[in-house]
């Protein structure tokens, strides 16, 4: 398991290298000069030069590229042009939102798919499963901006019980940020777990059929121990790939969900930043999120090393 | 075990019954605002500067905000024509306009510290070194800035200049401490009737009754701008009592407010200070009898019906607002080029192999509905018209890469300073931008100008060299629209720029 862990890391350092240079070459080559465009259409030459230079933007683009990286491994993920703040204190600022969204999201999909996916599995054939497949279909077609604004409508606008949209900050009343956070991770989680069920469903439908299973069964154990005992184990490996990329999914499906509900999330400020040019904002921002991602595929092959031993043998 | 699961059944029927009856219920009458009690009040704001830097960045998001509420400007121009007191509590004004002489208030920042001297001439400086053209230009004629005497400032100009005048009182005259000069983007002090407590970018600006304020203090102690950039959701907002006006509300939201009747519950205001002139430019590059034949297929009618009467938007072929005095609503002697189909078919044939490309902002309905209608006229009238759609990232990114593209036609909404054409070269005209000669120089002799009459006259000829040219074809003058919580009173039009003043808000 160890060699197997380590060749894994291996490979997680290389992407996050590879994903490193990518983003600096492109954010370069689709900029063009990255003063010239901070500073705007009227901007001097002078001022232009000036901002290069101030931002250390006139050295070669290998210099700029490791101090940025070095800048990075040490937590310092640059300055905003506009505003002069700390990249990182803007992240962190953000992530407050963004993780409880994105985590309670993923973890109510979770809590409704698991049971409701297995429960249909069992129930295949039969109206109560037939059912179940309905209602995943009709949530996987639903938008997850569409169920936002729905949810924000019914208990916002006509019932009055939940805020339509905005955020409390946690120092200032933590009651309140979970209120404004209970319709995002309702609208996220409603739609992954719509999403999710027909994977659990499925892996559990292909479990059931197993040798092991009905070998599990033929020794006295009843149909759900047998499931419980012996099929999730091996149910669990498509579904933990699929969790790994939903997770991925869930960062793009926070940037809706933000907007809908006014959410100062991490998406939503790298928007902004997009379109007020910030590039070192951006640029840092981008690489953080893409570092969680390679980070979550990093462990979604760890798991599957501990869930299946034949994985990890045969690497 | 059976009964539990049957109370259990029955209970989330009865729920889901109420949460039914209570959502698709009849509609209740409109209750006042909590806030109300609270001395509060919660506004919407569509959009997030990002930076509250006003000396760097002139957006609109920005200056509705700032200017007024927090950072002061010397004088006030008021709505009826008069000039109250700013941050200056007198002035004079040479005969020749040549010197201006500013007394400065006894007053103190926001942060506690006095007003001098000092500051007054770091903010004028700072403004006239801005990268803002609308900051710095009220400069160009200043020659010399200097301190007289503890509370006093001396402004000396090297000719008579209305934009310097007129910028004293918008947000080239606005005053800041030097020593909080380094947090401006996030934390602009001044000497307003409210002070910034707190900026969270894309979340909310919270502002609270200045105390040093030198004024009167205002009746609303605290006031919340919440940032909700989707429109529908500042609609529920509003409707679901979190908030109690959206100020500045945009076209597409008009069929939405008119649906939900947000127009009979809640005051309906428009003020042409926060509006738009919107208008068709033609590619100067065209030729001049093309642009003209063009100008001929605009149906300021149709285009206001669709887009701009709910509004009180008014027709017009000047470029400028109500409230700015060249400003003249569409007639026979203010449109050179009125809508006159039959007459652009007869124009058409002779450029009926002129390829032409209307671009339309895919993803600004402002900007992108026009064509719906102007597309199929021009094309119907004879024109070789296409459409290109383009979005908004992606027009930006070329505009600031100084390369945009030689679209011949497109339809913009935007700010009604008609300084924003100067250009004297001819050779450096392209899509969106107008260059003459003549028209700088008609402008450059209205600042000159030493009277009001004087002044206005040369901006109405410049004006009409504008229209005449037929490359910035003004269409409509929209006004800017707002819907208030109807016990709140006590919104008055933008004095500075486009801000929205609270200290006379009132429950």
């Amino acid at each position: 398991m160890a060699l197997y862990a380590l060749r894994k890391l291996v490979f997680f350092i290389g992407a996050v290298f590879v994903a490193s240079v990518a983003i600096f070459l492109l954010i370069r080559a689709a900029g063009g000069n990255v003063a010239a465009i901070v500073l705007g259409k009227d901007a001097t030459a002078d001022a232009i030069n000036a901002l290069a230079t101030a931002y250390g933007l006139d050295r070669p683009l290998p210099v700029q590229y490791f101090d940025w990286i070095l800048g990075m491994l040490q937590g310092d993920l640059g300055q905003s042009f506009r505003t002069k703040e700390a990249v990182a204190d803007l992240v962190v600022g953000r992530l407050s939102v963004s993780i409880p969204l994105a985590l309670s999201g993923l973890l109510l999909g979770l809590i409704i798919a698991i049971p409701v996916g297995t429960y249909a599995a069992r129930n295949v054939g039969k109206p109560s499963g037939a059912v179940l497949a309905l209602i995943s279909q009709i949530g996987i077609a639903i938008p997850v901006f569409w169920a936002g604004i729905l949810l924000s409508v019914l208990f916002g606008v006509r019932l009055g019980w939940l805020p339509t949209g905005g955020w409390v900050d946690w120092s200032d009343d933590w009651v309140g940020s979970i209120r404004s956070l209970v319709l995002p991770v309702l609208s996220l989680g409603l739609i992954m777990a719509a999403v999710l069920i027909r994977y659990v469903r499925s892996a559990v439908l292909d479990v059931m059929n197993q040798d092991y299973v009905r070998t599990a069964r033929a020794v006295g154990m009843t149909r759900t121990q047998a499931l419980l005992q012996v099929g999730l184990r091996n149910a669990a490996l498509p579904i933990v790939t699929i969790v790994g990329l939903q997770i991925a999914e869930l960062i793009g499906g926070t940037v809706i969900i933000e907007m809908v509900f006014s959410l100062p999330g991490l998406s939503r400020m790298i928007l902004a930043n997009v379109a007020a040019r910030e590039v070192i904002v951006v640029q840092s921002t981008v690489m953080l999120i893409i570092v969680f991602v390679i980070f979550v595929n990093f462990v979604v092959d760890l798991l599957y090393g501990i869930l299946d031993p034949r994985i990890r043998n045969a690497a | 075990m059976q009964s539990s699961y049957k109370f259990g059944q029955r209970l989330g029927a009865i729920a889901a019954a109420t949460v039914m009856l209570a959502a698709f219920g009849g509609a209740e009458a409109m209750a006042a605002s909590p806030r109300a009690a609270e001395n509060k009040v919660v506004l919407v704001a569509r959009q997030d500067p990002g930076t509250l830097d006003y000396v760097t960045s002139n957006l609109t998001a920005l200056r509705l905000w700032i200017p007024a509420n927090v950072v002061e400007p010397l004088v006030y121009f008021n709505k009826d024509g008069s000039v109250s007191p700013g941050v200056a509590e007198s002035w004079t004004i040479s005969d020749d306009k040549l010197v201006y002489t500013f007394v400065i208030r006894e007053a103190k920042f926001s942060d506690g510290t006095p007003v001098t001297v000092e500051d007054v001439l770091y903010s004028l400086n700072t403004m006239k070194g801005s990268p803002v053209s609308q900051n710095s230009a009220a400069y160009a004629a200043v020659a010399s800035m200097e301190k007289v005497d503890d509370k006093t400032v001396k402004v000396t100009l090297s000719r008579p200049s209305q934009n310097f005048w007129l910028g004293m009182g918008g947000t080239a005259g606005l005053i800041q401490p030097e020593h909080a000069a380094g947090t401006i983007a996030t934390n602009p002090i001044g000497t307003g009737p409210y002070k910034l407590v707190k900026y969270t970018t894309n979340s909310a600006f919270e502002f609270t009754a200045n105390d040093q304020y030198w004024g009167d203090a205002p009746s609303i102690k605290d006031v919340t701008v919440r940032v909700i950039t989707d429109g529908s959701a500042g609609l529920n907002a509003l409707e679901a009592g979190e908030v109690d006006s959206l100020p500045v509300i945009t076209i597409d939201l008009w069929e939405q407010v008119t649906k939900r009747e947000l127009d009979k519950k809640f005051t309906l205001l428009t003020y042409p200070q926060v509006g738009e002139p919107t208008y068709a430019v033609l590619n100067q590059k065209l030729d001049p009898e093309l642009r003209k034949a063009l100008a001929a297929t605009l149906d300021r009618q149709s285009y206001n019906d669709a887009f701009g009467a709910s509004w009180g938007a008014e027709n017009t072929c000047t470029f400028a607002l109500p409230n700015q005095p060249w400003y003249e609503p569409e007639s026979a002697e203010s449109c050179p080029y009125p809508y006159d189909f039959e007459g652009a078919m007869a124009k058409a044939s002779a450029y009926a192999s002129t390829p032409l490309e209307y671009a339309s902002l895919s993803d600004v309905p402002d900007l992108s509905l026009p064509a719906d209608i102007m597309v199929p006229a021009m094309q119907g009238a004879g024109f070789n018209v296409t459409r290109n759609a383009i979005d908004l990232a992606r027009y930006s990114q070329l505009i600031f890469q100084g390369r945009p593209p030689q679209f011949d036609i497109t339809v913009m909404s935007g700010d009604a300073d008609p300084t924003q054409w100067n250009c004297t070269d001819p050779a450096k005209a392209g899509w969106s931008t107008y260059c003459s000669a003549e028209y700088t120089q008609a402008l450059s002799d209205a600042d000159a100008a030493t009277s009001d009459e004087d002044y206005l006259a040369k901006m109405k000829l410049a004006a009409k060299i504008l229209r005449d040219d037929a490359v910035i074809v003004p269409l409509i003058a929209k006004k800017g629209v707002g819907l208030f919580e109807q016990d709140l009173k006590g919104f008055i039009e933008p004095r500075v720029a486009v801000a929205i003043e609270f200290k006379n808000l009132s429950w």
